[in-house]
């Protein structure tokens, strides 16, 4: 097996957990400064799923930044594209692409849009229309048994996003294809848009949605490796057909005052909130 | 050419495409087929039975559909969606949009129920923008077969095109109008009468309005050229203007919303190149109804005497 992870296999659970909780805290720095710089950008979302990306990127996902194109590799579909920042974030930290480019995120000419486009290296689809990219994700799991491939497709979705009606028949499919070879990771951050998801459109019981579906639902506190890493590989282990990670999380977590508050699902710090929040980070 | 002299089709344009896909299934081992629940309406089920580990009947969820086809086509495959067009073109069109057409994938459309063809089932099931909508979205390629076998050509020639290709296919049979041996390229046409007083161009069902007006006009003795364009995206733009130059003046029927369509496309090219005398057939600014074919289109200008009426109308205006 060609190198597919950041990590050495002979890691612990906790030198895992302690490499990647350092990689998730840098990935959260690039997404401050990727959105700083472009005056544009999600943070918040981003900084909820910085475990679980770091999880993925850095230890769970076989791929290889050398060959983006690798066959064999597991694919991982960023549903809930507005959160592009940590992704990119993750696939520069990679060596997809020079750490540089972060800084160009949303400018004219850059390789890094405002949603993410298949033509980046490390993307594997365009996505970014809520609910979509679930869907593409599902075409590909449905695509590997149809090959009889061994990867696994991953699809990381928020919670908000499951307000979307094709969220459900994307569920209905991998149910009825027994997808056992597709995992999806939910952001249950608690927050959308314009508020807290309960009030914009409950969801709850999120968990027993996803079972009526006959789907397997493992439920994780999002920003704890501990938990976060083994759900993932069960998810992925999981032989009798699609499974749901649905990941606790905190939208903003990691930056007291972009915690838990929808003013920061897609707004640019300005300076001062900026040096604070790199001083929170650095210090975490 | 009298319409009434052509052979009743056996088959609908819809029903040759499914069979064509059936076969073409064995040629081509690589393609699959996605369907909404319609399968035995679209008729995709013959190749589901033939091949069911390359059929995947979604239910009745054209959006997710449409994504998980988008997918399966990201990873390098060919995938052909059936269903209705007004479904798959409206419902759907954000995903064909974004996740078909942006990223240019090799999802195929074969889309039922174009135009009023749908007669009997009334407006929800009859795609009338559907046109308008497919050839706006960039790379996105539309083809209008008007018989059966330029539907099992148009077929084949969408599978072969790179990139997603939209093929608008007819509820009931027709007539048929072409030989095995004709071929249906992309970006082609058929000039299927000649005559130098006036050109018509039509594709899809209205070829066949269009073949009885020539012969209503040349009783009166008016030679009118006829174009099946059944390449709409890209179209044979060298055909088309050649003719006018010939003719002068330019009439455009189809089965579509008179805005937007086809004949949009067609009075835009003209106004760059020779503006001539120009009329356009279609549903102006208002849906059609349940009922019969032949009475829809009497009642909202699309029969052949309306599309004669309207050849006379651009001769008379041509200086």
């Amino acid at each position: 097996m060609s190198g597919k992870t950041a990590i050495k296999h002979n890691m612990t659970l906790d030198e895992r957990v302690t490499y990647l909780k350092e990689k998730a805290r840098e990935a959260r720095l690039h997404v401050l400064d990727m959105v700083y710089t472009a005056q544009s950008g999600h943070i918040g979302g981003s900084f909820s799923v910085a475990e679980i990306m770091a999880a993925l990127y850095f230890d769970i996902l076989r791929i290889d930044p050398k060959r983006p194109e690798w066959p064999e590799r597991d694919r991982f579909i960023l549903s809930k594209g507005h959160v592009c920042p940590i992704l990119y974030a993750c696939l520069g930290m990679r060596g997809y692409f020079p750490i540089e480019t972060l800084k160009t995120l949303r400018q004219f000419g850059s390789i890094l849009q405002g949603h993410p486009v298949i033509k980046t290296p490390g993307v594997d689809m365009s996505t970014g229309s809520l609910g979509m990219g679930f869907g593409i994700a599902a075409g590909m799991a449905l695509n590997a048994k149809l090959l009889g491939a061994r990867h696994t497709v991953y699809a990381l979705l928020g919670d908000g996003e499951c307000n979307e009606g094709m969220v459900w028949e994307v569920c209905q499919t991998a149910a009825k294809y027994k997808l056992n070879n597709l995992v999806a990771i939910v952001d249950r951050n608690g927050m959308q848009n314009d508020g807290f998801s309960d009030e914009i459109m409950p969801i709850d019981p999120l968990d027993k949605r996803f079972e009526a579906f006959n789907w397997r639902v493992i439920t994780v506190d999002g920003h704890n490796l501990h938990e976060v890493i083994p759900a993932i590989e069960d998810a992925r282990d999981c032989q009798d057909g699609p499974c749901c990670v649905l990941a606790l999380t905190t939208k903003g977590k990691g930056v007291s005052f972009m915690e838990n508050t929808q003013h920061w699902h897609g707004k640019a710090p300005t300076k001062d909130q900026y040096e604070q929040a790199i001083e929170e980070l650095s210090r975490s | 050419m009298d319409a009434f002299a052509l052979k009743k089709a056996k088959v609908p344009t819809r029903l040759a495409c499914a069979e064509r896909m059936k076969e073409y299934g064995d040629i081509d081992s690589d393609f699959v087929v996605f369907d909404n629940d319609i399968g035995y309406s679209t008729y995709s089920y013959l190749f589901g039975d033939r091949f069911p580990a390359r059929y995947f009947n979604l239910g009745i969820a054209e959006v997710g559909t449409m994504a998980t086809a988008a997918g399966m086509s990201a990873e390098g495959r060919v995938s052909v969606v059936c269903g209705y067009g007004v479904f798959l073109t409206m419902r759907a069109i954000e995903a064909v949009r974004s996740f078909v057409c942006y990223p240019n994938l090799n999802v195929k459309i074969m889309s039922s129920h174009g135009g009023v063809t749908a007669a009997i089932d009334g407006v929800t099931h009859q795609a009338t923008e559907d046109i308008s909508a497919m050839i706006t979205l960039p790379n996105m390629k539309v083809l209008v077969p008007s018989d059966p076998v330029s539907a099992a050509r148009c077929f084949e020639t969408a599978v072969k095109t790179p990139g997603p290709v939209f093929v608008r296919l007819m509820r009931d049979p027709l007539f048929d109008l072409y030989s095995d041996s004709d071929q249906f390229p992309l970006g082609g046409s058929k000039q299927i009468r000649s005559g130098d007083d006036v050109t018509i161009v039509t594709y899809g069902d209205i070829v066949f309005q269009t073949i009885e007006a020539a012969e209503i006009l040349a009783r009166q003795g008016v030679e009118s050229e006829v174009i099946d364009a059944y390449s709409l995206k890209p179209y044979d733009k060298e055909a088309i203007l050649k003719s006018v130059s010939k003719t002068g003046c330019l009439v455009v029927a189809e089965n579509h919303q008179a805005r937007n369509g086809f004949a949009y496309e067609l009075s835009n090219l003209l106004l760059k190149e020779t503006p001539v005398p120009f009329e356009n057939l279609g549903f102006q600014d208002t849906f059609a109804e349940s009922g019969d074919y032949p009475s829809l289109l009497k009642k909202y200008g699309l029969s052949a005497e309306h599309i004669a009426k309207a050849a006379l109308d651009v001769v008379g205006r041509r200086r």
